[in-house]
């Protein structure tokens, strides 16, 4: 029987999706968690994502894509909590080196969180925008409206056909 | 008409009576527009107008603009912690908070505006600033004009004329920038200043510069000169017909919505409502007059939305008793951050307090709204 150590040593040298829960085990490579969580993204056509958590609330961050194209954040402008939200709505502003860009809300709901490592270190977007780099967290009072986002193949040819 | 300055140049200008003929002629890719106004907010908020409303797609977009004087912050700025509220006050010089990022400059008449307004996808900061080095070099060649990787205009190679910001929204981006004629450059200095010490903030600074006008190195530079060569410069690069339209910004049946648009760029809620929440720590120097004598005490306030959240001030128990500065503290909270507010707030508090301890009150009252800005 290997050992539990073993066992997560072995499986962290694993490249590619993994579903099982020894691969959310703090010592898996980041590359892996980050790509777990990708996973169960949606995505908006403004390169807004939205993660459902467990608690049936959804965190709300930028793409890759999106931080890429933005340049260094500078400063994050984001709602209160207690904030009501329709989709598509102006939730807040990112402002970077580059320009003051929108940010747009991919669901209705309320705002139940902010990310307030984001007032003294705005950078973690770049670094970290699937993660650490999230920006609120929200209720979702429509689910339906999760049917209308890109799930992560639909969001990569989406990118793909406005980058030509 | 104060302030008007619509160049009648080469093309002909004509009487708009709906926007949509305005922007929807399939012939150009583009137009040059100047507006009438002098007013900041009617001028940013024709800004919003075109950037919500005309199609960019296809086709992009230059306004000319200038504005009395007034103090511009960026998006994501602290008015307090960037100029001299109440130097301001004083010279009825206002202030609003644009839209784009970046940070404070101050603008007068002599201070031309300019915004290129493009699609997301062509959105090109650099393309723009050739536009107006290249129509500097074309009409005085001697200057020495360079635009550096900060996207300002520098010149020789030290002096700031031109600074830049930019948005992108829904469909759209814009990019202006100021061009530094011939404006009041002692202004700059008296105005772009704290309005209050003690501020703690992680609103997006400002990076001051020395500044120079471009009248001061080359005097025969008109203004109308000036405006003729950005608009020839952009309509060559942007490969339309060289002509411009003068444009009222507070034609509600040109611009549908643009009175709201204006209302909302005008409110305390905007300008000074959305400063990002921030910190005042400061001593404040108390004193007495019969007999003389003085006193140091402290002042801690947290600003959020513009409002006062929390209020601490500490003054020596022997000058004054702990109860009266803590009064003084709660009657602040919720209050506009804002000594008139401030003054009116304490001075309920005042009327209520007579004898032997009024007049410290009084001193600690005006030293308090005075810390305010």
């Amino acid at each position: 029987m290997l050992s539990h150590t073993d066992l997560l040593l072995s499986l962290s040298v694993v490249k590619g999706p993994c579903s099982s829960e020894q691969a959310r085990a703090p010592e898996s490579s980041r590359e892996e968690e980050e790509r777990t969580s990708y996973q169960a993204l949606k995505f908006t056509d403004k390169h807004e994502w939205i993660r459902v958590e467990d608690n049936g609330t959804g965190t709300v961050g930028i793409s890759n894509f999106a931080q890429e194209a933005l340049g260094d954040v500078v400063y994050c402008g984001l709602p209160e909590v207690g904030t009501q939200l329709a989709q598509q709505d102006e939730f807040g502003a990112l402002e970077s080196v580059k320009a003051a860009s929108e940010l747009y809300s991919p669901l209705t709901g309320e705002v139940v969180e902010v990310n307030t490592l984001l007032a003294d270190n705005p950078g973690l977007v770049n670094k970290s925008c699937y993660k650490d780099g999230w920006l609120m967290k929200m209720t979702i009072a429509k689910p339906a409206e999760l049917d209308s986002l890109m799930d992560e193949a639909a969001y990569e040819r989406y990118i793909h056909s406005i980058e030509d | 008409m104060l302030g008007t300055f619509c160049v009648l140049s080469a093309g002909v200008q004509r009487a708009w009576s709906s926007s949509s003929c305005l922007f929807m002629d399939p012939s150009s890719p583009g137009l040059v527009l100047q507006s009438q106004s002098t007013d900041v907010f009617q001028n940013l908020a024709l800004e919003d107008w075109i950037d919500a409303h005309v199609d960019l797609q296809q086709r992009s977009v230059l306004l000319l603009w200038r504005n009395r004087p007034t103090v511009v912050i960026g998006r994501h700025q602290n008015p307090w912690a960037e100029c001299n509220l109440p130097a301001m006050r004083s010279a009825q010089v206002p202030v609003a908070r644009r839209r784009s990022g970046g940070g404070t400059v101050y603008h007068d008449l002599g201070n031309l505006n300019l915004t290129f307004f493009a699609s997301k996808k062509a959105y090109d900061r650099r393309r723009n600033l050739k536009v107006v080095t290249d129509a500097l070099r074309r009409v005085r060649p001697q200057l020495d004009i360079q635009a550096t990787d900060r996207l300002d205009i520098l010149l020789n190679g030290h002096y700031k004329i031109s600074g830049t910001a930019s948005r992108l929204s829904r469909k759209s981006s814009y990019h202006h920038c100021t061009l530094l004629h011939s404006a009041d450059r002692s202004a700059i200095a008296v105005l772009l200043r704290p309005s209050c010490p003690g501020i703690r903030s992680n609103a997006t600074p400002s990076i001051p510069s020395p500044v120079a006008n471009l009248s001061d190195h080359a005097p025969s530079l008109q203004w109308e000169e000036l405006l003729e060569a950005v608009v020839q410069q952009y309509s060559s690069e942007f490969g339309l017909t060289s002509s411009s339209q003068c444009v009222d910004p507070a034609d509600e049946a040109l611009f549908p919505g643009v009175g709201s648009m204006e209302a909302e760029l005008r409110s305390w809620e905007w300008t000074f409502g959305k400063t990002p929440k921030f910190s005042v720590e400061t001593q404040l120097e108390l004193r007495d007059e019969r007999p003389a004598a003085r006193c140091s005490a402290q002042l801690q306030l947290e600003v959020k939305n513009g409002r006062v959240e929390s209020c601490r001030v500490e003054v020596p128990a022997t000058w004054l008793p702990e109860r009266l500065s803590a009064s003084l503290a709660q009657a602040l909270l919720g209050e506009r951050f804002c000594p008139h507010r401030a003054a009116a707030a304490l001075s309920a508090l005042l009327r209520c307090e007579s004898g032997p301890l009024h007049s410290r009150l009084h001193n600690l009252c005006d030293v308090l709204v005075a810390a305010m800005g």
